[in-house]
């Protein structure tokens, strides 16, 4: 049998557990396969590779696996009051947000009154109309940074050990 | 027949949906099934990719906390061993880049040029090893061992998790045609080891 015959059968052996083969390689195989004991051979090395493989597991301990739980768990916990409480701190913001908007006339024309009352300069109650409502957000910005000094890191898990 | 494909590839992708729910809600009682479900193929994978049974089981524990953290971020398009052995890769990946000037990432990343692949002498048996329940399973997994990292986590995702051939792309992060040739090159290697000729 001529050497090339042995190499493509190699190949598609190889191939056949790899990819998988077109119909016509796979024919072609099974009956060189049937005529080459050499190749025969190799393919059944192949396959009992692949089935000692297969075999492979790994035993994970019952600690292990109540410690991870455990984590878990505890983790899911944390999560979940973090979430509960961003909640809350977003309910107030879009609430702050909504009196903003609504008090904004009254606001205009509060500070409008008392620049005419005390006799201050126009330009100082134009800068502090702005700054009314930049100062809510200011204050979310700085709670959560505050928070976030606070919070354990993104996995901070890393470092500890239950 | 065909009612039956349509029904099972339904009922598929109900369960992913309902999985990615799940893990979205961050349900801890999903999380304690899919532990159940999945601990011995991870905890096998992290071994082959580690070779040491204590940094296995520190990522062990690390990749069930990132499933729960970064769960919002699953997809039901995905398989789930998929997500989760990408995830416990990149960890891998991190902590040993932490711990050793030459990177997981390296040995996992090796040039793909046809030079022989270098194997590791056979010393003490690997926590893989020693994990491997029978005679036949500790030999090859002592074989396995030997193989570069690179070669022995697509040969055991191939032919351990039975992923195809695009999943393991996407868990190692390289072209379909690396996986490949990774998987051509382990398999002729491990079947050399097998039958005594390891040139």
């Amino acid at each position: 049998m001529k050497e090339d015959l042995h190499e493509r059968a190699q190949k598609l052996i190889d191939a056949w557990h790899v990819e998988g083969l077109a119909a016509n390689d796979r024919a072609w195989l099974e009956s060189h396969l049937e005529a080459c004991p050499v190749c025969a051979e190799r393919a059944q090395a192949t396959e009992r590779a692949l089935s000692s493989l297969r075999i492979t597991t790994a035993r994970v301990s019952a600690p292990l696996l109540a410690r991870t739980r455990q984590r878990v768990r505890l983790r899911a916990r944390e999560l979940r009051e973090h979430q509960a409480r961003m909640r809350g701190l977003w309910v107030a913001c879009a609430l702050s947000w909504l009196l903003g908007v609504l008090t904004a006339p009254l606001m205009w024309w509060a500070l409008q009154w008392l620049t005419r009352l005390t006799d201050l300069p126009k330009a100082l109650w134009l800068a502090a109309f702005p700054l009314l409502w930049t100062i809510p957000a200011a204050a979310v910005i700085a709670a959560l940074a505050w928070r976030r000094s606070r919070a354990p890191s993104e996995n901070g898990y890393t470092e500890e050990r239950v | 027949m065909l009612r039956t494909v349509y029904w099972f590839v339904n009922s598929m992708e109900q369960e992913a949906q309902e999985l990615a729910r799940g893990l979205r809600r961050r349900d801890p009682d999903l999380l304690d099934r899919l532990i159940e479900q999945y601990h011995y193929r991870l905890l096998r994978y992290l071994l082959v990719l580690t070779s040491s049974q204590e940094t296995a089981e520190d990522l062990f524990q690390e990749t069930w906390m990132r499933v729960l953290e970064k769960g919002r971020q699953y997809s039901a398009r995905w398989k789930f061993e998929t997500w989760l052995f990408a995830i416990a890769r990149n960890l891998a990946i991190d902590l040993l880049r932490r711990r050793q000037p030459l990177s997981l990432e390296a040995l996992l990343e090796p040039g793909e040029d046809e030079a022989p692949i270098q194997v590791q002498a056979a010393d003490d048996a690997t926590p893989f090893e020693t994990a491997a329940q029978s005679e036949e399973a500790r030999r090859i997994a002592s074989l396995l061992h030997r193989l570069p990292p690179a070669y022995r986590e697509v040969l055991v995702l191939r032919f351990q998790e039975d992923l195809d051939l695009n999943e393991i792309a996407a868990i190692v992060g390289t072209p379909l045609s690396t996986v490949k040739s990774r998987l051509y090159r382990g398999l002729d290697a491990l079947r050399r080891y097998m039958e005594g000729h390891p040139s």
